[in-house]
């Protein structure tokens, strides 16, 4: 173990399904307490990269590192024993389940044979008071939550579960712009708690303000990666949007408009 | 059972906020007591079930008697154990259609094995190897299920259909190889037999257990529950007072101690013009009681204004009364004594039954909707419109007990109906009196459900006296003999520990989340594989343990037993309110599915009506069901989805 090395360090990462390269030499890190963005449009390579990453598949090519020692995980509970914990797009919550069965799911706190419900309740409430998260009702499903709250109980059960890198899948994606200023607070939160972050987007206005470093993926290539001093806000949206290609649009959009 | 934990600043306290200000949080909408009741599946269950339980009782003369109850509990025992297996496995999102083929497969397995190897087939190993070798193989051919299902991606349904026939086939095999027929017997060649017997197959004859005290036990534990039931839905109802008024608990007991003396006399003494003082007393105990019970524990309603009943109200009001006076106007006219048949399949005493049941049913529903709506106008007018409930209910009982054919319809039906009626002008002067709650309280919904569910089980243990003993006045009036099995405590014991494994372990947490979302409940390290293949094996278990007690029952098994019956569990688990989708559901309401489509069963035949009707009363219900678990449901979630 390597205290200097960056929490998690991917190098050269590729991954090919048969003969179509889903993902091609990728190369990033993460350190403990920073908040590394990843960002691409539809089909960049986004999906491929958090699954590699959470152990659901192996990498074709190229080496993980945490904390210098390579690793490789071959499924999903591999990952998260490591300390990587992801919070997946679709939530990973079960909808008519309560909101501290889902924090547990899968950890359960036991007394003998039975669930200690009290203590799970506390922690639970305990556990999101502690992220500014003010569940009110621990009980309820979560289905009855919004978005932005569910993406809050995913990231505190990640966090206190003792993860190290959490990676969150597009979690602004499907949110209204104050559901995603909650829900990037939280982000803020975990890191100030010492985690490192990956945080994956298409929203370069929601990455900028929290983001410490960024890796831009299209085309399942890697874009670079860059350090936030380095590079300006309309510098990252005009990669993002692959640069000409949105100077273009936005021609043909005002040549539209004309009707 | 206050929350000290929890405070961080930045967390608000989750239980009851101070009486004087009760806004709780604007997040959590409050809902009604029946939204909160009827959000669990199988309280409607129960309600189908006693529903079911009164139709049969009022067309057939036999159904209530104890013999037919051990009927249909018998039959409820063997369709529950496998109802509330498979209700647990489609709440994990799953099917097994080769559940009923299992069965009976492994009935004809133990026999085969236990089967003397003199001139056929058979292995003659003793019934204590039997058991564990035919579980080990119940198991395996559940494990293969849920490992075809998990490492196939197929559906379910196709995957057991495909173990369904392979087991049909087999049971014919193994039948014609080792007698050379389509039954196979018999259980009783093993040669530990008369050892495990009594485990599978002990009988009770109700005859040989005299008692007493008997009825002293089913009284005191029936009024424990229903008296329990109505104080926890107080509970569930009232806003708590911020102290505890101890004038209140002082009249809520000798409200109990006047209604106590009221059942003991009642007991002791016989004649009409007793009984009605008699009853009279125990009314007013008993309101007393619970009108203490509520000064002692709830808030007072501040101002209860007078009665306004303002036209729209008018109309319910007068709605409601109506439709009962005139349903019990048609009961009178019809003559109770004709009988015969009106027109296909309708007797005259059908028609009329119908008639009334339905028009006051209509009415009390009028005034149960404009007693709702009178709170918002004042407590007063809350009063007089829910007192016109118990009087409409009063005239249903006076109905029923002027114009009855039936004694049975004369005394118990009257007095149940009385019952209520006296019920509901309690619940009229104390829920006109004191403060619906109308915020959330965790604690108080959590100690009201418990009192639920402690007053159902009290009410179930003193019908288990009554079914279980007799006394000597029943002997000497020639009472036929009864007998129940172990069958029936087999049912009982598997569906208490489903219910508590799903309630209280991780792996019931985890049937839970394989159901309602099998990819998030994977990411974050439920076994998902696991979980479900477990659950292939239960059925399996529990198509074992049935196979053993059709074994032990029947002593020769046919080669097609249980085929077919595995829509039956679905049929049950899906009548107790669990989803077809997985994610959703109850152990218990599979259990009580059982029951409601065991009664049909004994109360077809015994109502004489010809059995032939009976699938299409199966599927009658089954589609009542489904429609009222969807609609209600929807409506006790109203604001939750």
């Amino acid at each position: 173990m390597n205290s200097d090395a960056p929490l998690l360090e991917l190098d050269q990462i590729s991954k090919y399904y048969g003969n179509i390269i889903a993902l091609k030499d990728v190369t990033t890190s993460v350190a403990a307490g920073e908040v590394t963005c990843v960002l691409g449009d539809n089909g960049a390579g986004k999906s491929t990269f958090i699954k590699t990453l959470a152990g659901v598949h192996q990498p074709s090519e190229g080496t993980i590192r945490m904390q210098g020692d390579e690793v490789s995980f071959t499924s999903p509970r591999d990952a998260l024993d490591a300390g990587i914990a992801t919070v997946y797009q679709d939530l990973a919550m079960v909808p008519l389940m309560s909101v501290w069965r889902n924090f547990f799911l899968g950890s359960e706190p036991t007394k003998g044979l039975r669930i200690d419900k009290k203590a799970a309740k506390e922690t639970a409430k305990a556990e999101m008071a502690k992220m500014g998260i003010d569940i009110r009702d621990t009980e309820q499903p979560v289905g009855t939550l919004s978005g932005g709250e569910r993406q809050s109980v995913a990231i505190a059960r990640a966090v206190y579960f003792g993860a190290k890198v959490l990676i969150l899948d597009e979690p602004t994606s499907a949110l209204g712009v104050k559901q995603s200023g909650v829900v990037l607070k939280y982000i803020i939160a975990a890191r100030d708690r010492g985690l490192g972050v990956i945080f994956i987007t298409h929203n370069p206005h929601h990455a900028y303000p929290v983001g410490d470093r960024f890796m831009i993926l299209n085309r399942g290539r890697s874009m670079g990666n860059f350090a936030k001093e380095e590079l300006p806000r309309d510098e990252l949206v005009r990669m993002m949007a692959g640069g000409a290609e949105l100077d273009q649009l936005t021609h043909e959009l005002e040549t539209a408009r004309i009707d | 059972m206050s929350d000290t934990t929890a405070s961080d600043s930045t967390s608000t306290t989750e239980e009851r906020p101070a009486a004087a200000a009760p806004p709780a949080d604007e997040r959590l909408a409050y809902r009604s007591v029946f939204q909160r009741l009827f959000v669990r599946p199988e309280v409607s269950a129960m309600i189908g079930a006693i529903g079911i339980w009164t139709v049969f009782w009022a067309v057939s003369n036999t159904f209530g008697t104890v013999g037919q109850t051990f009927g249909w509990l018998d039959i409820a025992a063997s369709l529950g154990i496998m109802a509330v297996a498979v209700s647990m496995l489609m709440i994990g999102g799953e099917f097994d259609l080769s559940s009923g083929a299992m069965t009976g497969a492994m009935g004809i397995l133990i026999i085969y094995i236990v089967k003397d190897t003199g001139e056929l087939g058979g292995l003659g190993i003793p019934l204590a190897l039997a058991l564990p070798l035919s579980l080990a193989v119940a198991l395996g051919i559940g494990y293969l299920n849920g490992f075809m299902v998990e490492r196939t991606g197929q559906p379910s349904f196709i995957i057991t259909l495909a173990t369904f026939f392979a087991l049909r086939g087999l049971k014919l095999g193994l039948s014609k190889r080792a007698v050379d027929q389509i039954q196979m017997g018999t259980t009783d060649e093993a040669s530990d037999y008369d050892f495990f017997r009594p485990f599978f197959a002990a009988e009770w004859q109700r005859n040989d257990h005299q008692f007493e005290a008997r009825d002293v036990f089913y009284t005191a534990f029936v009024l424990l529950g229903l008296a329990l039931i109505v104080l926890a839905v107080c509970e569930l109802w009232f806003q708590r007072r911020d102290t505890l008024e101890p004038g209140g608990l002082a009249q809520f007991l000798g409200g109990t101690a006047v209604a106590v003396v009221g059942v003991i006399l009642l007991h002791a003494t016989d004649g009409v013009g007793a009984n009605v003082a008699i009853a009279a007393l125990i009314s007013v105990g008993g309101l007393a009681a619970l009108h203490g019970f509520a000064r002692w524990r709830y808030e007072p309603v501040a101002e209860p204004g007078t009665m306004q009943l303002d036209p729209a109200m008018r109309r319910r009001v007068g709605l409601g009364l109506g439709l009962v006076v005139v349903g019990s106007a048609i009961a009178m006219l019809i003559d109770s004594s004709s009988d015969g048949e009106l027109f296909f399949p309708f007797t005259t005493q059908g028609v009329r039954a119908m008639l009334f049941v339905g028009i006051c049913a209509a009415g009390m529903t009028a005034l149960a909707m404009a007693s709702q709506k009178a709170l918002s106008v004042n407590a007063a007018t809350k009063f007089v419109v829910t007192a016109s409930m118990a009087l409409g209910m009063a005239i249903v009982a006076a109905t029923v007990f002027l114009d009855s054919a039936d004694t049975k319809f004369r005394g118990g039906l009257f007095s149940v109906l009385l019952a209520i009626a006296v019920l509901l002008f309690g619940w009229a002067v104390v829920s006109s009196r004191f403060t619906e709650r109308r915020f959330v309280d965790r604690a108080a919904d959590r100690l009201g459900n418990r009192v639920i569910i402690a007053g159902v089980v009290a009410v179930g243990i003193g019908m288990a006296f009554r079914l279980l003993f007799t006394v000597e006045d029943e002997i000497l009036a020639g009472i036929p003999p009864a007998k129940t099995s172990i069958r029936v405590f087999w049912f009982v014991l598997f569906t208490s520990v489903m219910v508590w494994v799903l309630a209280n372990t991780k792996f019931g947490s985890w049937v839970f989340a394989v159901g309602g979302n099998k990819e998030a409940a994977r990411q974050v390290g439920v076994p998902a594989a696991r979980t479900k293949t477990q659950l292939f094996m239960l059925v399996a278990f529990a198509a074992w343990l049935v196979g053993i007690l059709i074994a032990f029952r029947i002593n020769s098994i046919q080669a097609n037993t249980g085929d077919g019956e595995e829509f039956e569990y679905i049929i049950a688990a899906v009548v107790g309110g669990t989803l077809l989708t997985g994610g959703y559901g109850t152990a218990f309401g599979g259990a009580i599915g059982a029951c409601i489509m065991a009664m049909p069963l004994i109360g077809i035949s015994s109502a004489r009506w010809n059995s032939d009707w009976r699938f299409l009363l199966l599927g009658v219900i089954l589609l009542l069901a489904v429609v009222s678990n969807r609609f209600i449901r929807l409506r006790a979630e109203g604001i939750r989805r």
